[in-house]
């Protein structure tokens, strides 16, 4: 009776929020739920036991790998669906759940794909015990003021995988201490991806986490690295190694980076598992529309203009390295500090800036610390850069920069990018 | 005009640079670097020479996580006395959070168990566990030379003792304990402080306090710097200054 009530609250504020265009539609419906009962996630995934569940959790790439996904399904007569992008706490949950189900709290998908926020994955595997498949696909350096460190969480992940059966795990093979993590559970399914194209190695990275073994604490060789700590590693003192049987080749990549290459062999591997021929998967991805934000392309005063979300070190460099490989020559970067991008901006020092100064025409800088990018842009010898706080004129310098036949490439952190994406689009999206 | 030099060591770059600490070294070699004065950064990481250490001017440690900074342990207690040395011979030094932790007597974790420190500086750090949470946000000190402005998150509580002088006192934020109000410690030329952000981009009159050290113990005199324009870095510290009410 409880849930019935939750959820007709859940729909009402839904449509209110939604046709108002208040932006909040996709946490407080949940949140409502989960504090008349706390364990409605759990009732709702109880009740619907046909409903099969992916989570995706990982610093890097949820979003893109979950659209991905829902991609290859929905393309395939499989009905999915998603919390909304950056909802990915319980609350996100709970009102995907409320906006999916029917009055009583039957669900009539065939497949949830939830993507969960790093610190709230085990606190997830608590509601929802055994969820049929589980990707994790990587810990980086990000908002360490809210996260604490990667070592504290892949503990307190090992520590909830170990409560889980029936489940397949899929894991990238070439982060050591994601691909350690199955290394002692039992009763689970694993299955490993990684990438194929090795790093150009002329930008050397700063930003890594992971390079000591996740078992005995030596530092790990590599035959080859990827980006940060991604690649093939072992170890010489205790003989742990990067699982070899994994899953690299998708046979159609549709968003450029090689961060891509593993959200896309990610989401290739899980819908194989689903039974899902590998002719069907490629014709799928053919059909991709990149999550906002995330490669998003978007016509503004007759210019086009592409989004690279960027909200951590090892982010920030792949983005920075794509654009240069699309040629890019008019760069906006915006910078906030609010709590979804993390209060401390000392992250950006680990972006390796080094290595792009002289490769852009127009470098302009916006945001909450739009001085602190700056300074860091000063430090990395940018030549000629413009910085302006407010974010409508700033758009408006770098467009006015960039000619009908570019494109300006917006760098934003997560705050950010949903502000650039209002200017642009005049609509709100969280 | 004389050619000056500086060799800046950076101790444990990759165990020892979790919270964009590097940034401090960038600072300092290209504030050097845009005066005429050459600045050659050394890197030591574990099992490094003890002689190769000797050769530096200026030193600097950041922050860690926690597991990097127990390795980094086992590798500096062998190195204790070449440090020490040079601290006292006033080699000038910063020391961010993690570092600054290790300088002093002891750590004692939250489940009680006290690591032993470096002992070269008189204090000592306490992480209270579940009775106290860390420490985190912008954060303004005001020092002799001026207002330093940072970002704190730390768990542990230092104490000072008698033989080292604060840094700083706290006008935003928390600093050593979050109870005093000092912020950091300074002994000889060295100086300890819980401040990330990375701490010299902000504030650039430190940084070039530090080479100014660094130079006048290495050429006997001191040598007055040449003008750089900070106005950008201005701009970041109120930036931050605004945000915390504080007027710089």
């Amino acid at each position: 009776m409880l849930n019935i009530f939750a959820i007709i609250i859940g729909k009402v504020i839904s449509t209110l929020s939604a046709t108002f265009n208040l932006g909040s539609g996709s946490t407080w419906p949940g949140h409502i739920a989960l504090s008349s009962n706390p364990n409605f996630i759990r009732e709702l995934i109880i009740k619907n036991s046909k409903l099969q569940t992916v989570l995706i959790a990982g610093t890097n790439g949820k979003t893109t790998t979950g659209k991905l996904i829902q991609t290859i399904l929905e393309q395939n007569e499989k009905s999915v669906f998603q919390n909304a992008a950056g909802a990915n706490l319980t609350n996100g949950i709970a009102s995907s759940l409320i906006y999916n189900s029917d009055l009583s709290g039957n669900i009539k998908k065939d497949i949830a794909v939830f993507e969960i926020d790093e610190n709230t994955l085990p606190l997830v595997l608590k509601e929802i015990p055994n969820p049929n498949y589980i990707i994790l696909l990587n810990l980086f350096r990000d908002q360490l003021d809210r996260y604490g460190e990667v070592n504290t969480i892949a503990s307190k992940w090992k520590k909830a995988l170990e409560k889980i059966s029936n489940t397949t795990l899929i894991l990238n093979a070439e982060d050591p201490l994601i691909a350690h993590l199955a290394s002692h559970l039992k009763g689970v399914n694993v299955k490993y991806f990684g990438a194929k194209t090795v790093s150009d190695r002329k930008f050397n990275q700063h930003a890594s986490d992971s390079t000591y073994c996740p078992e005995c604490g030596n530092k790990l060789i590599y035959k080859s690295i990827f980006f940060s700590h991604l690649g093939n590693w072992s170890c010489e003192k205790c003989g742990l190694s990067s699982p070899q049987d994994r899953f690299t080749n998708s046979t159609y990549f549709p968003l450029t980076g090689i961060y891509n290459e593993y959200n896309t062999n990610a989401a290739v591997l899980l819908t194989k598992c689903l039974g899902i021929s590998d002719e069907k998967i490629t014709k799928a991805l053919k059909h991709f529309q990149p999550a906002f934000g995330r490669q998003e392309i978007i016509n503004y005063k007759g210019k086009n203009i592409q989004i690279f979300l960027s909200k951590n070190p090892t982010g920030f460099n792949e983005s920075l390295r794509t654009i240069v490989a699309n040629k890019a020559k008019n760069v906006l970067i915006v910078l906030n500090d609010r709590i979804p991008d993390g209060r401390d901006v000392s992250w950006i020092w680990d972006v390796d800036f080094e290595n792009f100064s002289s490769l852009f025409k127009n470098v302009t800088v916006s945001g909450d610390r739009t001085f602190d990018m700056g300074l860091r842009l000063k430090y990395a010898e940018f030549g000629n850069f413009q910085t302006e706080e407010n974010l409508s004129s700033a758009i408006n310098q770098a467009i006015s920069k960039t000619s009908k036949d570019e494109i300006l490439y917006i760098l934003p952190t997560y705050s950010a990018m949903l502000e650039v994406r209002k200017i642009l689009t005049g609509k709100k999206i969280l | 005009m004389k050619k000056y030099k500086l060799t800046i060591g950076w101790l444990y770059p990759e165990l020892m640079s979790t919270y964009g600490d590097r940034g401090n070294i960038i600072v300092l070699q290209k504030r050097c670097e845009w005066r005429g004065i050459d600045a050659e950064i050394l890197k030591f990481d574990l099992g490094f020479k003890i002689s190769d250490l000797r050769k530096c001017d200026l030193l600097f440690m950041g922050g860690a996580q926690d597991r990097q900074q127990q390795i980094v342990a086992e590798d500096l207690m062998s190195k204790r006395s070449a440090l020490k040395t040079m601290i006292e011979e006033g080699v000038s030094g910063l020391y961010i959070c993690g570092a600054y932790q290790f300088l002093g007597k002891y750590y004692k974790e939250a489940n009680g168990t006290k690591i032993p420190g470096l002992d070269i500086l008189d204090l000592y750090t306490e992480n209270p566990g579940t009775d106290g949470s860390r420490l985190i946000g912008n954060t303004i000190a005001e020092t002799s030379d001026g207002n330093v402005v940072g970002f704190e998150n730390h768990g542990g509580r230092t104490c000072l003792g008698k033989q080292v002088k604060p840094f700083g006192k706290v006008i935003k934020g928390f600093g050593n304990n979050g109870k005093d109000q000092t912020e950091g410690a300074i002994y000889k030329n060295s100086f300890g402080t819980y401040f990330h952000g990375p701490i010299l981009p902000k504030n650039p009159e430190f940084a070039d306090y530090l080479i100014e050290l660094a130079l006048k113990k290495k050429y006997g005199s001191p040598i007055i710097l040449s003008h750089l324009d900070d106005s950008l870095e201005k701009k970041a510290r109120d930036a931050i200054a605004n945000k915390l009410g504080v007027k710089l």
